[in-house]
């Protein structure tokens, strides 16, 4: 492969080390014994893990991003998937303008959802922020949870369906019975997507933020603001930690090809 | 046009007027149908004839623009698909990828509540039917184009269907199958005494496996009746064009005489054979090929008005005159191999 593109497999290398090196000091940096974000550090220990688990603002922020983090990816596909359905199995007139339309969230600066939220829902509506959050969030995965299940829904073959509904199923035991068991890898993964999307957001959390409830990248981003401690690294580490465990879980489950092999259409 | 199937009692299905546009496009053109009860019929013709959309009407996958659709008896031109009480067989055979061959047998009998006891027989007797009883746990990703085939018919045949329709069901095997397939759901058809519907583009499998045979062009019906029928005697210049009839040798009148390949009896001039038919022509032979059993020959040849036709001649090679482009023959084709077509439309 190398020998033969050779500039193709050397722009693959550039990528992979542009995106794993950072990582790299991050991850090196947690284990220091110093009190400084300090590469190379100064010695080793695994202190600022402690640190970081006894760090009160962090856990519950931590919780916070999780709950949020669920909750919207849950609702984003809940309202998905209908309208996945709807776009790709009903007869709509104007079909690609309504699937541009709700893919929209993906242009709009998040900046300018975020302020749009606050004025109209915060201010006007007096909501409280884990809510506003919440819709904040579900409309920005709204569109990864339509355009993935979308993919899935594509590549099936809808003579599947027509084949329950002629055996005697009504619309609604095809959904169950049959569309949604096939759909299970492509909801799998329009979850995941919106999970992690979710979880690393951070324009519409800090513009929505409270001091009740606060995101954990936000809270980690107002502490190194003021601190330059490392239990900034070693949470990240535990966070790159956790998503890898999950990474794990999904290849063994589902299989990364098939919860990915949703996107790529 | 000839309608002349043996049929007795009420037809399974009845089309009247049956009629369904897309847009501008008319797929169905005001069809008059009877599907006969216990028999298999075939809707044959070239894609986008309206046979595919005929038999989704039929199965309630598209509802008619106008136009009543009655099966046994009952207009069901507006029920939908699951209160129909029909099997269909996809041409993508259209499984349950997620479920076993059992259970996909089992789906539709499941919902019709049939208790677990008769549904495990039922399943059993519908897999053993297309010799399949042996997978029954297997899942159909598992199983061969052919196997997946007959699932897909045990599943449709295991609610017991008013009438069982299959979608091109052979276009997707390879030819030895698709072969072997043909005698093997004629067996079922009479083993079970359903009632079969089969749309297909290829006119050797409606021949040798329908009852009736319904050719379709343009969205109308162009002829029907049995096999031998419609073979011996097409309705029209498409019908014998399409069942393979090569030689169309105009009459002067604007009408058609037409004649197969096989008919076309070609002599060297210098012996012409004593004049019998209605045909009898001099030709100039373009050209020769020799296939192994038969030859084919090219000639062209003039007839009564002062026209030139390219006729084929399809000889066994035992007995073929030793011909070579470029000579002189005489044609004839015998009045009983001659059909009288009318003026094209």
């Amino acid at each position: 492969m190398r020998s033969r593109r050779p500039v193709v497999a050397s722009l693959a290398v550039l990528g992979y080390v542009v995106m794993i090196v950072p990582l790299v000091f991050i991850v090196i940096t947690a284990f220091t014994s110093g009190s400084t974000l300090r590469f190379p550090p100064e010695g080793w220990s695994l202190r600022w893990f402690s640190e970081a688990l006894a760090y009160k603002p962090f856990m519950t922020s931590l919780v916070s991003s999780l709950q949020l983090a669920v909750l919207s990816a849950v609702f984003a596909l809940l309202l998905g998937v209908p309208v996945a359905l709807a776009i790709h199995r009903g007869r709509l007139p104007g079909r690609s303008l309504l699937e541009g339309l709700f893919l929209s969230p993906l242009i709009v600066p998040e900046l300018v959802v975020g302020l749009a939220l606050y004025q109209q829902f915060m201010i006007g509506l007096n909501l409280d922020n884990l809510s506003t959050l919440l819709i904040g969030h579900t409309v920005l995965m709204f569109p990864y949870a339509v355009r993935v299940t979308g993919a899935s829904l594509a590549l099936m073959d809808p003579a599947v369906e027509d084949a329950a509904r002629g055996l005697g199923a009504s619309p609604l035991r095809t959904f169950f019975t049959v569309t949604l068991p096939l759909l299970r890898p492509g909801l799998f993964s329009a979850g995941l997507l919106s999970f992690i999307t979710s979880f690393n957001n951070v324009p519409l959390s800090l513009l929505l933020q409270s001091r009740d409830f606060r995101t954990l990248p936000v809270t980690m981003l107002d502490y190194v603001q003021q601190n330059y401690t490392p239990i900034v690294a070693s949470t990240s580490v535990l966070i790159l930690a956790g998503t890898v465990v999950i990474a794990i879980i999904a290849e063994r489950t589902v299989g990364f090809a098939k919860i990915f092999g949703g996107i790529n259409t | 046009m000839s309608v002349r199937t043996t049929q007795t009692g009420t037809p399974a299905a009845q089309f009247r007027a049956v009629t369904q546009t897309f847009g501008d496009f008319t797929a169905v053109d005001a069809i008059d149908l009877d599907i006969p009860d216990g028999k298999l019929t075939t809707l044959l013709g070239p894609s986008g004839c309206g046979k595919t959309t005929s038999l989704r009407m039929l199965a309630g996958y598209l509802t008619p623009t106008s136009g009543t659709i009655t099966i046994r008896g009952k207009d069901s031109t507006r029920t939908p698909p699951e209160k129909r009480n029909l099997g269909m067989v996809f041409q993508s055979y259209a499984l349950f990828p997620h479920m076993s061959v059992a259970d996909n047998v089992a789906y539709g009998l499941k919902l019709r509540k049939v208790n677990s006891a008769e549904r495990t027989r039922r399943v059993t007797e519908a897999l053993e039917l297309v010799g399949l009883g042996h997978l029954a746990g297997s899942r159909p990703k598992k199983l061969s184009g052919g196997q997946q085939q007959r699932v897909a018919v045990a599943r449709a045949i295991a609610i017991r269907p008013d009438l069982l329709l299959l979608d091109e069901p052979l276009s997707n095997l390879d030819a030895r199958l698709r072969l072997q397939m043909r005698s093997e759901i004629r067996r079922i058809q009479s083993e079970t005494g359903l009632s079969v519907v089969l749309v297909t583009h290829d006119q050797d499998e409606a021949l040798e496996m329908s009852d009736q045979m319904v050719l379709m062009k343009d969205g109308r019906i162009q002829q029907q009746g049995a096999p031998h029928e419609v073979f011996a005697a097409p309705a029209n210049h498409f019908v014998a064009e399409f069942l393979g009839y090569e030689n169309f040798i105009p009459d002067g009148n604007g009408a058609e005489l037409t004649v197969r390949p096989e008919h076309l009896v070609l002599t060297p001039e210098a012996s012409p054979a004593a004049t019998t038919g209605a045909v009898s022509l001099t030709a100039t032979v373009l050209d020769v090929a020799y296939r192994g059993v038969d030859v084919l020959i090219t000639v062209e040849a003039a007839t009564p008005g002062g026209e030139m036709v390219r006729l084929l001649s399809d000889t066994r090679a035992a007995g073929a005159p030793d011909l070579r482009p470029g000579d002189r023959v005489s044609v004839q084709a015998p009045d009983a191999h001659l059909v009288r077509l009318p003026p094209k439309s």
